[in-house]
């Protein structure tokens, strides 16, 4: 395959040949003369050529982390690899080397043209990740599977592709199933694709094709359908009532509650536990949809607040930006001035002048920030204290209602008892006519039993509705306090932003004029 | 013309001053809209009522000096021909005379009960001297203009046509006023305000003294201008009778009565002050007299002309208007109701309105569209004059002119504005400041350059100027350009490079010594400043927000946008001075010739690599600016050599619906009325009866006969023989005619060949070639006639076997 590779031996990327190569096909002529004093940084470095090397092994490429197109073809790698940190690549050529399998392209998700020509791929994959690809050359490769081109589908930006010299190109069918299968490709083997090829191959593959998008609607279909469930519960957990809107807590009550569910055989227990699920569930859904209408006022709370600082910050901006270029305008003006000034007395005065006017300047920018930073202050606390007072207010509602949900357990947990005791003096006069089952009967020995088994019963329900209300009592908390937290920090950061660029922009004109000055004097 | 300015005049005077003294005499039309009078109608009517009231307000108005400047009267007084005016203009019918006497018998009733009143206005003489009832004059009539169908249109078209000031449409729309957002909940409380209140109270204290002297002085000023104007009051208040139009509110939804003044289309509320009362109301139907005390003004009047107490009518039950009844209450609905059966009771004994003796009314389209008479109309103004002229009148489009003045009396031209329509460069409006000298130029979408603006005061290039463009139509995206002697500053929007503003600073030109003078010697250019949009593709460090090259410095200074949530932002300056070094080396780059401020510094733009690469590609986008800059003053003049030639030529478009006009069109139009007009004629010929002359001779009403079938038959065939052979002849007397003409012609041209001049010989040649062609005709005619005649004669023949009249008894002969 490659002459070469027998006489000459394989070559290891080190950081000479990489600085070669950069060097090379780096800047030429003046620019050229300014990079070799300077030294090209291989992070700024775009394109990179490295063909007919004799390269064995991809490797030392982790520095060229903003390069575009690399060039690797005509070499004898024989494995993808080392391209991890390269996550601009846009053009990647391989063709002409010993690999075998695909692999290793993860991470480049800016790929759009890959040429793996000449290699000894048998089967298109691990392609996913490459999602902008729109040229693809296969050609002259062991590919001989003609249901490889299916694969090939899911990129809908594939315009070309060519996979001539391959086993399946023997293939009588080739050129039909392809252009069938691959309807947007544009060119096929370096040729233009006519309508009229496009079309009859439609019409013969139409049947095969037509089950096959059937089939991919239907995945798309439910992703799309699990996608906006999974928003869905994302939008209810955002607003702490996930899984209140039905019988979920309900269930989960007597998922553990093995006494529960016999006692629920007892005659006119399971009509008792009827209502009281329905009952339950009713609080339930209440909980949820004042939690979702809580969660709106909250959101519309932060939006305005957001809004509100934003508009402050833009007009406290804008009043800087219109200072600084008030100031521009003068400075300029006074630069000028000052390099136009023969005259050493006159000179000086004009230099005072100027850097009085700037620190006028850094004086004004801070008055401005600093007033920015009360005003915003102010603002954040009643922020604070209304959002805390919002979520005092939802905490307390859903837990009036949870309330309602203990008080109606409790008023099950005594109907039950009565039933039980009932139960348990009928049977104890031989007066049950009905059949129980024998764990339920076994809970019916004693009066203690009895009590006990519907007690834990009635504990476990304690238990979760007052773990159901813990976890949304601390996730709001938690997000109140964080909410808020971060408002502060983000305001702290701001304001320290701020601060620094007013500082580095006079630091930047007093040494400007200082400059100015040291020119002057040394003329 | 004088009758209408002294109308105008006490009408002016009865605005400016208000007293209840009831001696308006408006004229009512208590009808729709839709038939109202016909213009030429009302100026008639105008005339003659002012020539009534003339006669005794003429000797008042005598002594009295008019301030007002002579106007050039535009319209010269019609003379009509009495004698083309049909009869019911030159006489009373007798319905018409009874009608006279009706009223005149009611007017000396009305004279004899009060005799404080006014005369009425009943029986005016027209333009052929013979007496008429007011209410005849009155023709309603519905036009086929749409403009025309409601009032204010209406007016306006009566007021032009009166030769009147126009108004702008009385009902503006109310102006949007934006609403005052109400305070968010987490607006930030505006920053303390430290400024000393007591230095701003001093200051606004001082500067309200000012102002108030100023207010003083004006208010003299003003109170001085007035005395002026208003020197002697009117001594005449009161004691005019006008015509006014009076629409009463029911019918076309019309919510309440209103005045029009004919004269300038206006419409008043009859709560107007400037009406100090109604003598007389009256529409075709009726005339009623007003009742009703007008102490305070018309504000009380009910216009309920149902009601006799409160308007006398001269005819009895004609037409009960009750329009002012519809929404009113039960009580009056049942008085309205024992009027309209007293009404209906009287119908035999009543005496109808004679129908109108005017002529149907007619405007022609040519007649709308010019709208003033003669096209052409001048209104002044205090210190204005404004100039109407029909569409097409003048060459150049003109159709509206409003000059104003410094002075009252007309002298000095402040400033004129010229309105044109039609032209072919889409020019609209000219603004023309005398006092500055600048004219602004005010264009229609469709200007070849995209022109929308165009002031100037001078058309020489590299003068004070500003264009504005359409800014869709260029693909530049240029939408403003103005320039002064020394600069030219350009205004972009859409551009793909964000390019939003370029300020370009020319130096005095460099006098060169070129072979060929004509070539453009291009100003030099000093400094170019160029702003761009931010480019949301860019970050805000890259994207250069405005670069200046100072060219003759060789220095180019960049700035960057502003980073979100900054308030500075970068900056670069390039500064090429020295090529070589001491030694004589090549200075390709160094530290000092770029001097940045970087927001946020990076490693990379640090490196003298970048800084090169970058000044290289402003180096070569210098020169593209210059050449741009190079381009425009092209342009500019370009511009002007266009809009010279449009103003020299100025020519006109015409719609090609626009058949009167448009040359195409109209031969179009033409071509295709002849076209109809053959085909008519055709049609008219194919169903000629041959056989009519024939039957008409036999007895009529009878069932022909066979034999009478076959003769008449045979009398129609021989008839057309005739004619052919006739024809035939006629063709060959005049071919024979021509040849012996010809002949003779030729002999007499041998004869004296050798005497003739040049001219004759030319006559000659020029003669047989016409007889020669005249003959060759008359032979092919004839040829045709030959061959032609037989195929006719069998066709008449074949079509008189098919007519149905003779068909039957034919078939049977044959």
């Amino acid at each position: 395959m490659n002459r070469l590779y027998n006489s000459l031996e394989p070559r290891v990327m080190d950081d000479d040949m990489l600085k070669l190569a950069v060097g090379e096909q780096g800047p030429q002529e003046e620019a050229g003369l300014l990079a070799r004093q300077e030294g090209i940084l291989f992070k700024d470095v775009l394109s990179l050529q490295l063909d007919f090397q004799n390269i064995l092994r991809i490797d030392n490429l982790w520095q060229f982390e903003n390069l575009r197109k690399l060039q690797l073809d005509n070499n004898v790698i024989e494995r993808i690899e080392g391209l991890e940190k390269l996550t601009h690549l846009v053009w990647l050529d391989l063709s002409f080397n010993n690999i075998e399998a695909i692999e290793g392209l993860d991470t480049l998700v800016n790929l759009e043209d890959l040429s793996l020509f000449n290699n000894r791929i048998s089967k298109i994959d691990s392609l996913d990740a490459l999602v902008k690809l729109q040229v693809l050359s296969l050609g002259n490769n062991h590919i001989g599977n003609m249901m490889n081109i299916i694969y090939l589908r899911q990129f809908k930006n594939l315009r070309a592709l060519s996979l001539s010299g391959n086993p399946i190109a023997e293939a009588e069918d080739y050129n039909m199933f392809i252009l069938a299968y691959l309807p947007d490709l544009v060119y096929l083997d370096s040729r233009h694709i006519d309508d009229h090829m496009k079309g009859l191959a439609e019409l013969k593959h139409q049947f095969s094709i037509d089950e096959l998008k059937h089939r991919e609607n239907l995945i798309q279909a439910r992703l799309e359908d699990e996608q906006a469930r999974r928003e869905e519960l994302e939008e209810h957990k955002a607003a702490f009532v996930e899984h209140l809107n039905g019988p979920f807590l309900f269930d989960s009550m007597y998922a553990e509650d093995v006494e529960g569910n016999k006692l629920a055989c007892l005659h006119g227990a399971g009509e008792l536990l009827e209502a009281y699920k329905d009952k339950f569930v009713v609080i339930c859904v209440n909980i949820f949809e004042y939690g979702l209408k809580q969660q709106e006022k909250r959101k519309v709370e932060l939006d305005t607040f957001n809004e509100c600082v934003q508009e402050a910050i833009q007009e406290n901006q804008g009043q800087g930006k219109r200072r600084i270029a008030e100031f521009e305008e003068k400075h300029l003006l006074s630069l000028s001035a000052i390099r136009d000034e023969s005259e050493l007395s006159n000179l000086e005065k004009k230099i005072v002048e100027c850097s009085k006017d700037i620190s006028e300047l850094f004086n004004t920018l801070m008055t401005l920030e600093m007033q920015l930073v009360e005003q915003l202050e102010e603002t954040i606390n009643m922020f604070e204290r209304n959002i805390i007072d919002l979520v005092g207010l939802f905490i307390e509602n859903v837990q009036s209602l949870m309330a309602q949900c203990r008080d109606l357990e409790n008023h099950h947990h005594e109907k039950l008892l009565e039933i039980a005791i009932s139960a348990l003096e009928k049977m104890v006069k031989g007066e049950l006519e009905e059949d129980l089952p024998d764990e339920v009967r076994a809970l019916f020995v004693d009066k203690d039993t009895v009590v006990n088994a519907v007690g834990s019963s009635h504990d476990i329900h304690l238990l979760k509705i007052d773990n159901r209300e813990d976890e949304l009592v601390t996730r709001v908390n938690s997000w109140c306090t964080h909410l808020v937290d971060k408002i502060h920090k983000d305001e702290i950061m701001r304001n320290r932003r701020r601060v620094k660029e007013i500082n580095q922009y006079i630091d930047h004109m007093q040494n400007e004029l200082d400059n100015l000055e040291c020119s002057d004097i040394i003329d | 013309m004088e009758v209408l300015k002294e109308e105008e005049e006490g009408k002016e005077a009865a605005k400016q001053e208000a007293a209840a003294e009831p001696a308006a005499e408006p004229t009512a039309e208590p009808s729709e809209e839709g038939e109202m009078m016909q213009p030429q109608e009302v100026g008639r009517r105008g005339t003659i009522m002012t020539q009534e009231m003339l006669r005794d307000l003429e000797k008042k108005l005598l002594g009295i000096e008019i301030t007002v400047p002579e106007k050039p009267s535009i319209i010269t007084k019609d003379t009509i021909d009495i004698s083309k005016l049909p009869c019911s203009y030159q006489s009373n019918t007798p319905e018409e005379e009874h009608l006279l006497e009706v009223a005149d018998n009611f007017s000396r009733q009305y004279s004899h009960l009060c005799p404080d009143r006014v005369p009425l206005f009943l029986y005016p003489l027209n333009e052929c001297e013979v007496p008429k009832f007011v209410s005849t004059t009155i023709r309603p009539t519905l036009m086929p203009y749409p403009e025309l169908y409601n009032w204010d249109g209406c007016a306006q078209f009566v007021s032009d046509f009166l030769s009147m000031e126009p108004l702008p449409d009385p009902l503006k729309p109310a102006l949007w006023e934006k609403e005052e957002a109400p305070p968010k909940k987490y607006a930030v409380r505006p920053p303390r305000d430290l400024t000393s209140r007591f230095e701003q109270e001093q200051e606004r204290k001082r500067q309200e003294k000012i102002k108030a002297e100023e207010e003083r002085r004006q208010r003299e000023e003003e109170e001085r201008l007035q005395e002026v104007d208003s020197t002697g009051t009117d001594p005449l208040h009161g004691l005019r009778v006008h015509s006014w139009v009076l629409v009463l509110s029911g019918k076309r939804e019309v919510p309440e009565s209103f005045f029009i003044d004919p004269f300038t289309a206006r419409s008043y509320s009859p709560q107007d002050e400037h009406f100090l009362g109604i003598e007389s109301l009256w529409n075709h139907k009726n005339y009623w007299i007003n009742m009703q005390d007008c102490w305070n003004c018309c504000k009380d009047l009910i216009f309920d002309l149902g009601d006799p107490v409160k308007w006398e009518y001269l005819l009895l039950g004609t037409d009960k208007p009750r329009l002012s009844l519809v929404d009113e209450e039960d009580d009056t609905l049942s008085e309205d109701y024992d009027i309209e059966n007293l009404g209906k009771e009287d119908e035999d004994k009543c005496f109808d309105m004679p129908h109108s003796w005017v002529e149907q009314l007619e405007i022609s389209p040519e007649v709308f569209e010019t709208r003033c008479p003669n096209g052409k109309k001048v209104i002044q103004y205090k210190k204005a004059k404004l100039e109407k002229w029909a569409p097409y009148l003048n060459s150049n489009g003109l159709v509206c002119c409003l000059s104003t003045y410094k002075d009252p009396e007309c002298t000095k031209i402040l400033e004129v504005k010229e309105w044109y329509q039609n032209r072919e460069d889409m020019l609209e409006l000219r603004h023309i400041n005398k006092d500055t000298g600048l004219i602004v130029d005010y264009f229609k979408p469709g200007h070849p350059q995209a022109l929308r603006v165009h002031s100037y005061t001078s058309m020489q290039p590299e003068m004070d100027r500003v264009m504005e463009f359409y800014k869709t139509v260029r693909v530049d995206g240029l939408i403003r350009r103005e320039e002064t002697p020394k600069t030219m500053t350009e205004y972009y929007e859409r551009r793909p490079d964000f390019l939003s503003y370029r300020h370009v600073n020319f130096g005095p030109r460099v006098k060169k010594i070129t072979m060929n003078s004509t070539e453009s010697n291009p100003r030099t250019v000093l400094k170019i400043t160029e702003r761009f949009f931010r480019n949301p593709a860019k970050p805000a460090d890259e994207d250069v927000a405005e670069r200046v090259f100072l060219i003759m410095e060789e220095r180019i200074q960049l700035r960057y946008h502003c980073r979100e949530n900054h308030i500075t932002a970068s900056k670069r300056e390039f500064l090429r001075r020295t090529e070589v070094d001491s030694k004589g080396n090549k200075i390709i780059m160094t530290p000092d010739m770029c001097s940045s401020f970087e927001v946020e510094p990076s490693e990379h733009t640090k490196k003298l690599l970048y800084q090169y690469e970058t000044m290289m590609q402003l180096k070569k986008e210098e020169k593209l600016c210059r050449h741009q800059a190079w381009e425009s003053e092209l342009e500019v003049l370009e511009i002007l050599k266009l809009r010279e030639e449009e103003e020299e030529a100025h020519t006109l478009t015409i719609s090609i619906y626009d058949t009167k006009r448009n040359e195409k069109s109209k031969e179009y139009r033409e071509a295709r009325e002849r076209v109809m007009h053959e085909e008519h004629l055709q049609q008219v010929e194919a169903q000629l009866d041959y056989l009519a002359p024939f039957l008409a001779q036999l007895p009529p009403g009878e069932k022909l006969t066979r034999w009478q079938a076959v003769h008449v038959k045979e009398e129609c065939l021989s008839d057309f023989k005739q004619r052919l052979i006739d024809k035939a002849n006629l063709i060959q007397a005049r071919f024979e005619k021509e040849t012996q003409e010809l002949q003779k012609k030729q002999q007499w041209y041998q004869e004296n060949q050798v005497t003739l001049t040049a001219e004759d010989e030319d006559l000659y040649l020029s003669y047989c070639s016409q007889a020669m062609f005249r003959i060759r005709i008359l032979e092919q005619r004839l040829n045709r006639h030959k061959e032609m005649a037989p195929l006719k004669y069998m066709a008449l023949e074949e079509k008189l076997c098919k007519d149905p009249r003779l068909a039957e008894l034919l078939k049977s002969f044959v």
